[in-house]
């Protein structure tokens, strides 16, 4: 897959992990695990990249004694989400359009 | 392994990244490792499930700029002293044309290396010129009454190889530029790792 795109892809898949609750770390990979397999070191750099572009916040909390870090979707990250929806439906468009020519 | 043994082998292989950058990579491998003795894993079991240090430094090395790991080599040079400044000011006339010569030879290493990637595509578009300008010019003898079996022959011929040219050319082009990216990763995880001197 081209790399642009699949970074695209990835960023919306995290997001949407974290839409309706915040999460964190693991619990991502484990949600997102059924349609995609992401290393640590890829999670990290793609939450990273959110927060940066101020996609989601960090929240660090006590879980058991130990620090955990849960991951919050900002109002710009949900923009983002709707952004995507609406490209994807001109995406299927297209994509209707190509598969009626094969 | 152990969590402890894991992270400690994992931060001495990552000392060529920024401080606060190589900090939160490891808690955040702290943090999932944890999570996943949290869910009922052994702490082997939830170690093992991260991957091997190897290929998780590679990914990280693939994943950061260049241009990051390079600026953070270059904090470890000691500052130059007065004297070295002036010497470099006095040698100016002596470095100056030798790093120029260096430049340009490292410019033009790159441009033989790409002329020699490029070998096969050159051959393939020659050959194809040659294979149309022969058909073109069977007609040209056709029409003065000279023989033109020959010119057919070239033209099928030259067109025939140049055809068969083009996956090869194509091949090294995609291959050059995967060794390239390659070659590019091993480098960054040799400064990751810091594994010169």
């Amino acid at each position: 897959m081209d790399p642009q795109l699949r970074r695209g892809l990835l960023d919306v898949c995290v997001l949407s992990a974290i839409k309706d609750q915040d999460s964190y770390g693991y619990k991502i990979i484990k949600d997102l695990d059924p349609v995609l397999k992401l290393s640590e070191s890829t999670l990290y750099t793609i939450l990273k990249r959110l927060e940066d572009g101020g996609l989601l916040t960090v929240r660090v909390t006590m879980f058991m004694g130990r620090v955990r870090k849960y991951y919050h979707i900002t109002s710009s990250g949900l923009a983002r989400l709707g952004q995507f929806k609406s490209e994807w439906k001109e995406l299927m468009e297209v994509y209707k359009y190509i598969e009626g020519k094969q | 392994m152990k969590k402890e043994k894991f992270l400690s082998e994992l931060r001495s292989k990552l000392k060529g990244l920024p401080k606060d950058d190589l900090e939160s990579r490891i808690s955040f491998y702290e943090e999932a490792i944890n999570d996943r003795i949290s869910c009922g894993k052994s702490e082997e079991e939830a170690v093992a499930d991260l991957g091997s240090i190897d290929q998780i430094v590679e990914e990280i090395a693939d994943q950061t700029p260049y241009f990051t790991l390079v600026k953070e080599k270059n904090k470890l040079r000691k500052k130059l002293s007065v004297a070295t400044i002036i010497l470099l000011i006095l040698g100016f006339p002596l470095w100056f044309p030798l790093a120029i010569t260096g430049l340009v030879l490292i410019l033009v290493l790159y441009l033989v290396i790409w002329i020699l990637v490029l070998v096969p595509g050159i051959a393939c578009v020659g050959s194809l010129g040659f294979g149309v300008t022969c058909f073109i010019a069977m007609f040209a003898n056709m029409a003065i009454g000279d023989p033109w079996i020959l010119y057919l022959g070239a033209s099928i011929g030259s067109i025939g190889v140049g055809l068969m040219l083009i996956p090869a050319s194509v091949y090294a082009v995609i291959g050059f530029v995967k060794l390239s990216k390659l070659l590019f990763i091993r480098r960054k995880t040799k400064l990751i790792k810091r594994e010169e001197k």
